[in-house]
């Protein structure tokens, strides 16, 4: 008895499973009028149906920009898509979290997967490589010469983005890492000056802590570790020249008989009296807003801290608080990353994509989007007055004027992606319990076990 | 027979992932693009040789020892002073307020620990400094001690759920009897917790330390909310070192050889003990 019912549910499966496999029967195609044509001796019977509806142009976008002052920069994005094409109708995948970290992971995964979104939002340098490498974008170098691209931005910029010579990917913008933000008031009632190198840094810390000894110098928040990279990389910087910083991160340097990464790490271990105790629980906007609170008076951080400032403190720029490239010894460099899109392989709308790409391109995108998001605009056409704040203009003249002067960061790195956590561990682990052997063997030791010398050796520069 | 179907298709998906797991950590993918030529142990080697792998470990082991032992003893006090609670209203009030903490997600409870653990602003130095002592206490940020301070956290979290363990174990009728037996023979209330409860709740404990011992062994969220491993790499652990080769370096590869490491320690350590655990359990 058991057996036969068992017995009768597998056939009606069976049945049930035969029956959905049945063709669909095929719907008619709708008939809007039917004309007999009469010729001597034969009669043409011609049905006339419909033109198919137009595909609906859709595009599917990647991006990581949804927390507070980025959404509306996307915002921004989009409209300046809306304007030029209407008809497009933008599917976003945004993925809460900064720093595109978790956007990262479901990117890959899809990636992986085989289906792709038509663009993503990525950094230039070792992050765009790791995509190039994989095969997920497509060159776009007939779009670049459409668009004269590589003569309205950076030279540096376009050489960030390209691989093997070819441009990947189209830049909408340049966030600059080596500013050093303080005090003007504190500044002003001290009689100091904005320190433009590591000499004149500590001596305004010295005096700072005269003056005010409850109050930190340096502010640091290393909790995402790339913090204290960045305070690393002004002193680097400084004791080696723009060619070595280079040659460092692309490997070139041996590092373990190096007197200049000796040096720099000996430096830093002199500044760490100066800076906040509990930096490795603060992340990088919460050391911002120990200057906003005047319990720091300085802090070594990128463009997008201007509007931490403005909206987290209500510090206006030029009036609360100022801004100076750091250092400006040997010479005045900035150590940049771009914000760009591609065209992926696989891509389902690669029209729309292409189009998308364009406006990405173009003025009327970067100059609202840029201005509300934090960074430099890609273009060097640009007015630099449309950005509202002293700090950007000044920065986007000087870009304009001295475009060989970039020089890719910590984020869109030099450093292959496989190596960048460990240098920033390294350094975070320096900064923690200072070993300057220990720290010059990891960092050798990192250049061999991740080879970065065959990895980074695509970045040009200058 | 036809029930057993997606119990089939449960058992290839967690099984099947394993193995794929497995076959991954022995093959040569390295960027997105997978890559799935054998190379052997080619990135085990790669693993153990890590500096960052052996701070790990060590971090692990603290976890496992500190992260266990220190809530089991205290959860049998805590459920022996609650049994002994004259006013069974207030107990049952205690009691969900115990266990109250297990119910929240460690994203919640690392974030809320890491504000009280600040060092110039948080609770526990600000109490501490209105009492008058000048608290030079870092906490998570100190290099030496971060990790006891994260294991804290993962106690205070878990308290509640041993104590609830402890406690259904205590009300057997057995034990109740030999209580009040002893009670009339005039034992004490420690002479009794001693050598008559904790004698006797001893296969329930091993539930109990198997599931902390799980639980320990896989941290990862508390680590990655309050200190991301650091300072430096002084709170790493296998499970977010499994994360940053993975996603960050994008060493697929190895970080599927650190989950299949989490896994074979997973099965020294725990499998055994559970089934020995159960087995008496329902003896």
């Amino acid at each position: 008895m058991k057996k036969l019912s068992i017995l009768m549910l597998v056939v009606m499966l069976a049945g049930a499973v035969l029956t959905a496999c049945q063709p669909a029967p095929a719907t008619p195609e709708k008939i809007i009028e039917t004309v007999i044509v009469e010729k001597p001796g034969e009669t043409i019977v011609q049905v006339v149906t419909p033109t198919p509806a137009p595909k609906p142009k859709k595009l599917e976008i990647f991006h990581w920009w949804t927390a507070p002052g980025e959404r509306e920069a996307a915002d921004a994005m989009f409209a300046a898509l809306k304007a030029k094409h209407p008809d497009i109708e933008v599917v976003e995948n945004p993925v809460p979290g900064g720093g595109g970290v978790s956007h990262r992971v479901v990117l890959q995964s899809r990636i992986i997967a085989g289906i792709p979104p038509d663009t993503f939002q990525t950094l230039g340098g070792a992050e765009l490589k790791n995509y190039v490498d994989s095969g997920a974008l497509q060159p776009l170098d007939d779009l670049w010469k459409e668009l004269d691209y590589a003569n309205v931005i950076p030279g540096p910029l376009a050489k960030a983005v390209t691989v093997d010579g070819h441009p990947y990917v189209v830049p909408l913008n340049m966030h600059i890492q080596n500013i050093l933000y303080y005090n003007l008031k504190l500044f002003e009632e001290l009689g100091l000056s904005a320190p433009t190198k590591f000499d004149e840094l500590l001596a305004a810390c010295e005096a700072i802590k005269a003056a005010k000894p409850d109050m930190v110098c340096l502010g640091l928040g290393s909790k995402e570790k790339w913090g204290d990279a960045f305070v690393f990389d002004s002193i680097l910087l400084e004791e080696g020249g723009p060619e070595y910083y280079v040659k460092l991160f692309k490997g070139e340097i041996d590092v373990a008989n190096d007197p200049v990464f000796r040096a720099s790490l000996e430096k830093f271990q002199k500044l760490i009296p100066y800076i906040n105790s509990d930096h490795a629980g603060l992340t990088w906007d919460q050391s911002v807003a120990l200057v906003g609170s005047e319990k720091a008076a300085m802090v070594i951080m990128g463009t997008w801290a201007i509007g931490a400032f403005v909206k987290g403190s209500n510090w206006q720029p030029g009036v609360d608080f100022g801004a100076v490239t750091f250092p400006q010894v040997p010479e005045r460099i900035l150590l940049f990353h771009p914000d760009c899109y591609g065209l992926a392989t696989n891509a389902p709308n690669p029209e729309e994509t292409l189009n998308w790409l364009r406006v990405v391109a173009s003025p009327e995108l970067q100059i609202p989007t840029d201005v509300t998001q934090g960074g430099l605009f890609a273009r060097t056409d640009i007015a630099p007055t449309e950005f509202p704040d002293p700090i950007r203009q000044e920065l986007q003249t000087y870009v304009s004027q001295n475009p060989g002067k970039l020089i890719l960061d910590q984020h869109g790195s030099i450093l292959p992606a496989t190596a960048q956590p460990i240098y920033w561990d390294i350094i975070s682990a320096f900064l923690a319990q200072p070993d300057v052997e220990k720290a010059i063997t990891e960092t050798a030791n990192m250049m061999v076990t991740y080879g970065v010398k065959e990895a980074s050796a695509w970045y040009q520069w200058p | 027979m036809v029930f057993l179907f997606p119990m089939l298709i449960f058992l290839i998906i967690l099984y099947g992932t394993l193995v794929w797991t497995i076959y991954v950590s022995f093959s040569d993918w390295k960027t997105i693009t997978p890559n799935y030529q054998l190379v052997g142990f080619k990135w085990y080697q790669f693993i153990v040789a890590q500096p960052r792998f052996w701070v790990d470990v060590q971090n692990n082991l603290k976890w496992l020892i500190l992260g266990v032992f220190p809530t089991v003893i205290l959860a049998i006090f805590l459920a022996y002073l609650l049994e002994l609670s004259p006013f069974p209203v207030v107990e049952s009030y205690v009691r969900t307020l115990i266990l109250y903490p297990v119910a929240m997600s460690f994203i919640v409870t690392g974030t809320i620990w890491s504000w009280m653990y600040e060092p110039n602003r948080g609770v526990f130095n600000t109490l501490l400094r209105e009492i008058g002592i000048n608290s030079q206490l870092r906490f998570t940020t100190d290099p030496q001690n971060a990790t006891y301070w994260l294991i804290l956290i993962f106690i205070w979290q878990y308290l509640g759920f041993a104590v609830i363990i402890t406690q259904s174990s205590f009300r057997t009728s057995e034990l109740q009897e030999m209580i009040e037996a002893a009670t009339v023979d005039g034992a004490g209330k420690l002479r009794i917790l001693f050598s008559i409860v904790i004698p006797n709740i001893r296969s329930g404990l091993m539930v109990l330390v198997s599931l902390l011992l799980i639980s320990t062994l896989k941290v990862f969220d508390i680590v990655y909310i309050v200190t991301f491993g650091g300072p430096g790499i002084q709170t790493d652990v296998l499970a977010l070192n499994m994360w940053i080769t993975t996603f960050q370096q994008r060493l697929f590869s190895a970080g599927a050889g650190l989950g299949v490491i989490i896994f074979l320690m997973a099965f020294i350590l725990i499998i055994p003990y559970t089934v020995y655990a159960l087995r008496k359990w329902f003896e």
